[in-house]
């Protein structure tokens, strides 16, 4: 079977978490994830890993360059990062998040084509190890954000003083903050190491570190504001809401490097690392 | 076959329900009477402050007005007024009631926890006054197995309904675990009282501010395990605190704006946790102003009232669930109960077959003459196998047929046949 087949097939699994989720959302139930799903999930997660094998044969270089293979191999670890979360945890909130996050990207990857490459800079081991410390490091930014998002709307239904929908599916405050706290030290700590890596590969392919491309100052700018929610959560107690909103902000700019990168900077002797 | 009669919430007033009611130290009494007086194999009672049922097996079907009568006899009420307000349930509509009752299904706060305990106390008594036999002891394993599986299964006992312990799930919503929370009660009221019970025991520490009543702050201090300061140190406490209780007979505001914000101010330093007011004075003690307080939740009495209604709402949603389970546990009872009335006649068919085989058998052996030790049993095991294999089929058809509805005239039909 081709990679494409593969896609299609994991598209259809990850759509039942993503279509219950939406579900038990509107009939205002509180099952978002049941052994059933995550049955689906996991079938479709091994299929996703099948998928990115045969990608990668195809491609013969890791598969993370384009929009076709970086929302796939984003929705992969994101979905890798979910089990690994909620097996430890049984947080179903963040399947809120996660599910419909990993289905659009699938359904993403499904629409574009995949970018056509033949770049010597591909060849080598800079690719796979920076793009799998940025990935993952995009993935637990990812469950920070969704964290804080959560932190965000169970407070607002709080303050409402009129429990509705999500007040009975999202955990308490204090859980998603920890989440989010946690997350942000892991996605922190990965995308440091994202960011060594890519200035290293950068010196190995064009001479010199910084090449002021707009992906590596956005890298930056959310390192930076990383920096600060760490330092403000450990130092003057920062948490709740404000921790909330400035790791959101934060995220943004990850989400533009990621956007830039993998949309924009397409494959070709200009673009890479 | 088990009957039921009864009053409730449902179909009578309240005065009613209590002039009905059995007090707990004359239950044994009343228990004793009722079999007696109604001829009744087994009774049981249960009486709670929302219902007043009699329960008892009984083959005549007439028993239902023999129940009824004796209701109102023990309690001296006029038998027309008492018809008017009372249910009978016979055979396969008792049992779905009863099932429903320990279920929690049929309690005017659907889900609620008690009446589980109450009905499990109904079975022990009759237990103890020794009116219950195998039918009712049956049908208590069931339906309390089943409501058992009903409340771990479905939502129906999740969300707090009562004003208390909305306050706690309120907290569990905002701070996760409540260990090691600081609870400061204001005012020594019944309802604080309750609310910061939960907490407590949840592993809430309390401390209890006092006016002028400062003895009875004390007192609740030292039943909470907590400790007692003086009003004044309100703004102190309040810099210390997570979760503010405040109860006070007071006319006016105790905990202002300023009051809140002060303690805010003091512990912006170290962690910005969030403060969770609970008013639960009539008229209101903590300035509603506090609300616009970054990380502040203020919750006043029609507040709490509000979360409990949404959640009973939340509950109704999951009843149908319930009703499902219950529906499901309910047939496979009277399926269970059918198919014990075969169990006579089965025992007979097997005794009967025996009877046979060692009549034979002697005969047998009488005949054959001496046989050694190994040669006998050869016969004996050739004999039972036989038995076994032919009454197999029909025991496995007998218990299928027990099931179906024109059993009774099934069965007598296998008993002609058989000759039993």
């Amino acid at each position: 079977m081709s990679s494409h087949v593969y896609l299609v097939l994991v598209l259809i699994f990850y759509a039942v978490g993503a279509l219950h989720v939406l579900l038990q959302t509107l009939t205002r139930r509180r099952l978002l994830v049941t052994s059933w799903t995550v049955a689906a999930t996991l079938v479709g997660f091994a299929l996703h890993t099948a998928a990115l094998a045969q990608r990668w044969t195809e491609a013969g270089h890791f598969p993370a360059v384009g929009l076709h293979d970086g929302a796939s191999l984003l929705a992969w670890t994101m979905v890798l990062v979910f089990l690994v979360i909620y097996t430890r945890s049984r947080l179903e909130a963040l399947g809120l998040a996660v599910h419909p996050m990993a289905f659009a990207l699938v359904l993403i990857a499904n629409l574009t084509p995949i970018a056509p490459v033949a770049d010597p800079v591909l060849k080598g081991l800079f690719l796979p190890i920076h793009t799998t410390l940025a990935f993952f490091g995009y993935a637990a930014l990812f469950v920070a954000f969704a964290g804080g998002l959560l932190y965000l709307i169970q407070e607002r239904e709080l303050r409402s003083r009129t429990p509705r929908t999500f007040y009975y599916l999202i955990p308490s405050l204090e859980r998603c903050d920890t989440l989010s706290a946690r997350a942000v030290e892991a996605g922190f700590a990965l995308l440091t190491l994202a960011i060594i890596t890519g200035l290293l590969w950068s010196h190995a392919v064009h001479g010199r570190y910084w090449t002021s491309s707009p992906k590596e100052w956005s890298a930056v700018v959310a390192w930076c504001l990383y920096v600060a929610l760490i330092l403000a959560r450990q130092r003057s107690g920062w948490g709740g809401r404000r921790a909330a909103l400035l790791g959101i902000a934060a995220f943004t700019a990850v989400a533009f490097t990621f956007v830039w990168m993998n949309v924009f900077a397409l494959p070709g002797a200009a673009r890479t690392p | 076959m088990i009957i039921v009669i009864g009053v409730s919430h449902r179909t009578a007033p309240l005065p009613v329900r209590e002039a009905l009611a059995f007090p707990r130290d004359q239950l044994r009494d009343a228990l004793l009477r009722l079999r007696a007086e109604t001829g009744a194999g087994e009774v049981m009672i249960l009486s709670t402050c929302n219902r007043v049922e009699l329960y008892a097996r009984q083959d005549d079907p007439g028993a239902v007005d023999a129940l009824e009568s004796f209701l109102a006899r023990y309690h001296a009420r006029d038998g027309r007024e008492l018809h008017a307000v009372v249910y009978r349930y016979a055979d396969a509509d008792a049992i779905r009631h009863a099932f429903r009752v320990a279920a929690s299904l049929e309690s005017m706060v659907i889900g609620e926890p008690q009446i589980l305990g109450q009905v499990k106390e109904a079975y022990q008594a009759a237990e103890e006054a020794g009116t219950l036999g195998s039918a009712l002891n049956a049908l208590r394993n069931r339906s309390l197995a089943a409501a058992k599986r009903v409340r771990t299964e479905t939502g129906i006992g999740r969300n707090a309904v009562s004003v208390s312990y909305v306050a706690v799930e309120l907290a569990r919503k905002i701070f996760g675990e409540l260990k090691d929370k600081n609870v400061l009660l204001v005012g020594a009221g019944k309802m604080s009282e309750l609310a910061a019970r939960h907490l407590v025991r949840s592993g809430g520490r309390a401390t209890v501010l006092g006016g002028r009543t400062f003895e009875k702050a004390a007192e609740l201090a030292a039943a909470l395990g907590g400790k007692a300061a003086p009003l004044e140190s309100l703004r102190d406490e309040l810099a210390r605190t997570d979760i503010v209780i405040s109860g006070t007979g007071s006319p006016g505001i105790v905990i202002h704006e300023a009051d809140v914000e002060s303690a805010r101010a003091a512990r912006r330093g170290r962690h910005a946790r969030p403060l969770f007011l609970i008013d639960i004075a009539v008229p209101r003690d903590i300035d509603p102003g506090v609300r616009k307080i970054g990380g502040v939740f203020l919750y006043d009495l029609d507040d709490l009232k509000t979360v409990a209604e949404a959640n009973l709402r939340e509950r109704l949603k999951e009843s149908a669930a319930a009703e499902a389970l219950v529906e499901r546990e309910v047939r496979e009872f009277l399926d269970w109960q059918k198919a014990r009335e075969v169990v006579p006649l089965l025992n007979e068919l097997r005794r009967r077959a025996e009877e046979i085989r060692r009549h034979e058998l002697e005969k047998a052996r009488r005949r054959i003459g001496p046989l050694t030790a190994e040669q006998d049993e050869a016969i004996v095991a050739a004999t039972t196998a036989i038995v076994n294999k032919l009454l197999h089929s029909p025991t496995v058809h007998l218990k299928e047929a027990a099931r179906e509805s024109d059993a009774p005239e099934q069965l007598s039909l296998i008993r002609k046949l058989l000759g039993l």
